[in-house]
């Protein structure tokens, strides 16, 4: 399973369980759309450290990384260790 | 920067004596764009950057702001460039953006008005409370004094710029010539940064809405902030398990609950001696120097002694009126001397005999998400407002975190639309961020009901609780 779909399935199952994920747009604006509000957000940074093995304490946490799938998708690929682009299942 | 700004105001097109609106983007350019329209003794509207544009627009053409100013960083960081937007702003939504010349407001009648400032976005409309430069002197010269500001103090500005508080940790401050330390808006909920920021800025004061304090106990990591000495839990009830934990993780700090209102300012203060004060509810203590409380019945009559009722205050901080008079009406209410009205805070309160006062809770459907007002009869109603919606129920419920958090509960004419994402799109276009329900049910049939017919309310919120 590719990035993308990992964390839409995660933020659909998380956050908007009455919508299909192929119902979410790459670019719906998660923030201003108050899907992830500044509380929730840490929550997804956890599971982003926990799937992808992203060192978050050695990375800058800003607002605008995660506005979108598309944005999370982008960060994912700029943090995350080389190696675990699958990342670990479940 | 400031003056700099100021000849750019000039020459930006705003005439002489109209009223300009900031964009209220947390930077030392807009504290500086700000300075240049105290230094220009222009009359300015502080909107809310959480605001949707469509609100935006419509609230700069209540306040006849012609113009939209936003302060930019110039000449690698040092300078700022003052760009002048038009007020109609485009919000994909197809409805009129600016309401018409004769929906304006009549002009104030107080010619001195300096800060604009908005509620917090409770029903429709956030309201906007003009504050005169008179108020706005005599709250700077209080605050200063009361939290010993003076010149060479460092205090951390956490709120956004648009906010009372910040007429304290920003304004008081730089009148006095402390410094100010603002924190990154896009890290705020970074409770590491947070804790970083005020040991490596040696923070001496800070004023903040209980949530910052739990980001700071959450990250402290067993290392006290020792260099704090005033610290201000303000904005909404602290958590009682929060409070427990102030006096080790602020070690020197003197530590007060303030209660106030963007109308009114600072109006209570109590403060907080030892561990053992904190076991039962946190007083908001006693009406500052120069405020006067009243404690009111439902039939507005004056009650003595120890009572609970609805607080009404007048303080010396405190504006005319909302800049349309019409919301001005039942809010702003002339009781016994009549010298100065009162504002009807819209707060329940219990007052003791020694004259302590504790806040009980809300009179009406008011909640607060993250120091916000949020009127949740308001979210509903834009909820309804779609065609496929037949009941909608907006509550707040309990949150460790956040305080209150927006749970809404809507029942559609048929299944499968609108889903959440389109009823969220309506609230983003109507209601500010904070109003925006946290959590969204769709369900296809009635809401449970009390006897009376009327949604039971506290049943939906069980039923989320019950649902962890």
């Amino acid at each position: 399973m590719d990035h993308k779909q990992a964390i839409k399935e995660y933020i659909v199952t998380e956050f908007i369980p009455d919508i299909q994920v192929s119902e979410l747009d790459d670019d719906y604006d998660l923030i201003a759309g108050g899907v992830i509000d500044s509380i929730s957000l840490l929550r997804v940074i956890t599971w982003l450290e926990n799937r992808f093995d992203i060192p978050v304490d050695e990375v800058e946490i800003a607002e605008k990384n995660f506005t979108s799938v598309t944005a999370i998708c982008e960060f994912v690929h700029l943090t995350a260790p080389h190696g675990t682009s699958a990342g670990n299942p479940g | 920067m400031a003056v700099a700004a100021r000849s750019q105001i000039e020459s930006s097109g705003c005439a002489g004596s109209s009223r300009i609106a900031v964009r209220a983007e947390k930077s030392a350019q807009t504290i500086a764009l700000i300075v240049a329209c105290m230094m220009a003794r222009r009359s300015f509207l502080l909107p809310s950057t959480a605001l949707g544009a469509g609100s935006l627009g419509a609230l700069l053409g209540r306040a006849d702001c012609q113009r939209l100013l936003s302060a930019v960083p110039a000449d690698g960081g040092a300078g700022i460039r003052v760009e002048a937007g038009d007020v109609r702003l485009d919000a994909d939504s197809g409805e009129p953006q600016v309401v018409a010349p004769a929906g304006r407001l009549a002009a104030m009648v107080e010619a001195d008005v300096s800060f604009m400032l908005t509620t917090s976005g409770s029903t429709g409309l956030p309201k906007i409370v003009p504050l005169s430069a008179g108020a706005v002197d005599r709250f700077t010269d209080w605050a200063a004094a009361r939290f010993r500001i003076s010149s060479g103090t460092r205090v951390l500005s956490y709120a956004p710029l648009s906010f009372d508080l910040c007429l304290l940790d920003i304004w008081a401050t730089l009148k006095v010539g402390g410094t100010v330390v603002l924190v990154d808006e896009e890290r705020a909920t970074d409770g590491r940064y947070l804790a970083e920021l005020v040991r490596a800025e040696r923070i001496q004061v800070v004023q903040s809405v209980p949530m910052f304090y739990g980001l700071l106990a959450n990250a402290y990591g067993g290392q006290p902030f020792a260099g704090v000495e005033q610290l201000i839990v303000t904005g909404d009830k602290a958590p009682t398990q929060l409070l427990g934990q102030l006096p080790s993780l602020f070690p020197n700090a003197r530590i007060y609950n303030v209660y106030g209102s963007t109308e009114t300012n600072d109006s209570f203060l109590h403060e907080v001696v030892g561990v053992a004060d904190i076991a039962v509810d946190l007083p908001i203590g006693r009406p500052i120097d120069g405020v006067d409380a009243l404690v009111v019945d439902v039939d507005d009559a004056v009650l003595d002694g120890p009572a609970e009722g609805e607080l009404l205050v007048r303080t010396p901080f405190q504006t005319a009126g909302y800049l349309d008079p019409a919301a001005s009406v039942g809010k702003f209410v002339a009781i016994g001397d009549g010298k100065q009205p009162y504002f009807r805070t819209g707060d329940l309160v219990r007052r003791d005999a020694h004259g302590v006062y504790t806040l009980l809770g809300r009179r009406d459907f008011q909640v607060k998400v993250r120091g916000t007002r949020v009127n949740l009869a308001e979210v509903e109603h834009v909820i309804l407002g779609h065609s496929a919606v037949l009941e909608a129920a907006v509550v707040g419920v309990p949150d460790e975190i956040t305080g209150t958090r927006i749970h809404a509960v809507v029942r559609r004419s048929a299944p499968g639309s609108p889903n959440s994402l389109i009823l969220r799109e309506r609230c983003r276009l109507q209601l500010p961020r904070a109003a925006i329900p946290t959590t969204i049910d769709l369900v296809d049939t009635p809401l449970p009901a009390t006897a009376t017919g009327k949604v039971d309310r506290q049943a939906l919120i069980r039923a989320v609780l019950d649902r962890r």
